[in-house]
């Protein structure tokens, strides 16, 4: 136990890039998202999709 | 975008909360892991070229090779300075870190703005923290002089740059890159037209840089660290010849009265810095001329404008950066050992440390464009564009690159054979990091040898 904590406390900085890969990773994520709606409303892109097509932009 | 941004902003509390015993491998384990996940941004698959965007950010195929080349770089530096700041004390060398993130995200912000005002802020940005690495981590007492030569010979160009993007913000409401390229020619008279060009394009032809304003380059990359001296060749040079290929947009129709000289006065540069090569008794001064000389070619490149001239600049912009770096991390070895840079006093090191000679003689090799190397592929298609945009370049460029041969010739034969100096008799065998340090320049390199598109751009 005593040694855990000790590890802890010695490494705990790790944890900072991998936390912010995480933060950026969901950050990232919502934007995607909120560009996604903008695009799949946009009057440029709107058009029939082809059989097996996912979206119209890419 | 964020992913990669947001880790490297956490590198800055890491470098301050670790442990002095973990300082270096902490930091440099975590640039690692940013730079692993930067390579996904060489993978392209949008139609419209720009991927990974957010609100200010984007990625294309001509900034992402850029990209991560940046990323590439962060723990290569932290790498090479670890054994010189090993004197130095603790406060000093978290300081030290901080700066060169600092760097890395400033340079990650210029390379993928998708606004002009912004990518102008970056690249300003720049500057400071490569100021205070050159000032106050550099060997000599010039450094203080390099330092101003530095910051003044890249701000004063650069000023005319803001005034001209806010001129443009004013006449077409936009600076932004996604918009600026669907934008038809502005109508302005042939006289503003070369005034427009020159105050356009004159900060990134001093950053690259032209010669005749190359003179802060070479006492920079003298008096700088060892990390100064590799993100400066490796980087942020090409900060300029990213600038000059963007604001090449707006540029149409071009001033013809500008360009030729321009592109001659860059040829003319590529032949005189090589033969200044030739010359040099200082070692990193002659890997600073080669520079020089290497970017005069991107330059010219650049100016014709055409596909073929904008795929090689990119590509001799990527190549050279990683083996200038290598070079200058070669370079760093040797000073290391005998505390001088004169070639003359540092001979023979092939008889005591003989694998770092093997490396010497890749790097020298990949500088003079051998063969399956991207920097060969680079030259050859700068070299048959100008040759297609005017059959006299072949006397500069043909010139250029035998010279260029000659004087990597000249840099092997002297720091590597010869009688060893009396002097040099107790000498530090070389460390795996130093041999992990030259790996991994040259090792991308390689992989580039097999790949090519990834550094092509979208000109191709």
């Amino acid at each position: 136990m005593v040694n855990f904590v000790a590890l802890v406390r010695e490494h705990w900085v790790n944890i900072l890039v991998p936390a912010g890969f995480v933060i950026g990773w969901y950050l990232d994520r919502l934007q995607d998202q909120k560009l996604t709606t903008f695009r799949n409303k946009s009057a440029l892109y709107s058009r029939e999709l082809k059989p097996g097509e996912e979206v119209t932009w890419k | 975008m964020l992913k990669i941004l947001i880790p490297t902003l956490l590198l800055i509390p890491t470098s301050w909360l670790a442990k002095a015993k973990w300082l270096w491998p902490t930091t440099l384990l975590h640039s690692f892991i940013i730079t692993l996940f930067s390579l996904a941004w060489l993978k392209n698959t949008s139609e419209t070229n720009w991927s990974t965007l957010n609100p200010y950010m984007a990625t294309d195929p001509l900034s992402s090779p850029l990209l991560t080349l940046t990323c590439w770089l962060l723990p290569l530096m932290i790498l090479a300075s670890q054994n010189h700041l090993a004197q130095d004390p603790l406060v000093r060398q978290r300081i030290y870190i901080t700066l060169l993130v600092t760097l890395q995200l400033s340079l990650i912000m210029a390379f993928a703005a998708t606004e002009l005002t912004m990518f102008y802020v970056m690249f300003e940005t720049t500057l400071i923290p490569t100021l205070i690495l050159i000032t106050r981590w550099g060997n000599q007492m010039e450094r203080l002089n390099a330092g101003t030569y530095f910051l003044f010979y890249t701000l004063a160009s650069s000023l005319p740059l803001l005034i001209t993007l806010l001129a443009l913000q004013n006449k077409t409401g936009t600076l932004s890159l996604l918009i600026i390229q669907l934008l038809g020619p502005i109508p302005i008279s042939p006289y503003v037209n070369i005034i427009w060009w020159t105050t356009s394009l004159l900060a990134f032809l001093v950053k690259m840089p032209l010669y005749g304003v190359h003179l802060w380059l070479p006492k920079a990359h003298v008096e700088a660290p060892i990390a100064g001296s590799m993100i400066l060749a490796a980087v942020l040079l090409k900060l300029g010849g990213y600038g000059m290929m963007r604001m090449m947009l707006i540029l149409s129709p071009l001033a013809k009265e500008l360009c030729y000289p321009f592109i001659i006065l860059a040829l003319w540069g590529v032949l005189m810095t090589s033969s200044i090569c030739l010359r040099q008794t200082d070692l990193k001064s002659l890997i600073a001329y080669s520079s020089v000389s290497h970017m005069g070619l991107v330059a010219a490149a650049i100016l014709i404008q055409t596909p073929w001239g904008l795929t090689g600049a990119l590509i001799l912009m990527i190549a050279h950066g990683l083996t200038s770096s290598a070079l200058f991390c070669l370079a760093n070895t040797n000073y290391e050992r005998t505390h001088s840079r004169t070639m003359i006093l540092t001979r023979g090191s092939q008889m005591i440390l003989p694998l770092m000679a093997t490396w010497w003689l890749i790097t020298c090799l990949a500088n003079l464009a051998l063969p399956p190397l991207p920097n060969l592929m680079g030259e050859l298609i700068i070299i048959s564009a100008l040759l297609g945009w005017s059959w006299w370049t072949i006397i500069f460029t043909g010139a250029g690159a035998l010279i260029t041969a000659t004087y990597s010739l000249y840099m092997y034969l002297m720091t590597q054979r010869g009688p060893v100096p009396n002097h040099m008799i107790s000498m530090n065998p070389s460390h795996s990091r130093e041999h992990l340090l030259l790996t991994l320049h040259l090792l991308p390199l390689l992989l580039l040898v097999f790949k090519p598109t990834t550094i092509w751009g979208s000109a191709y």
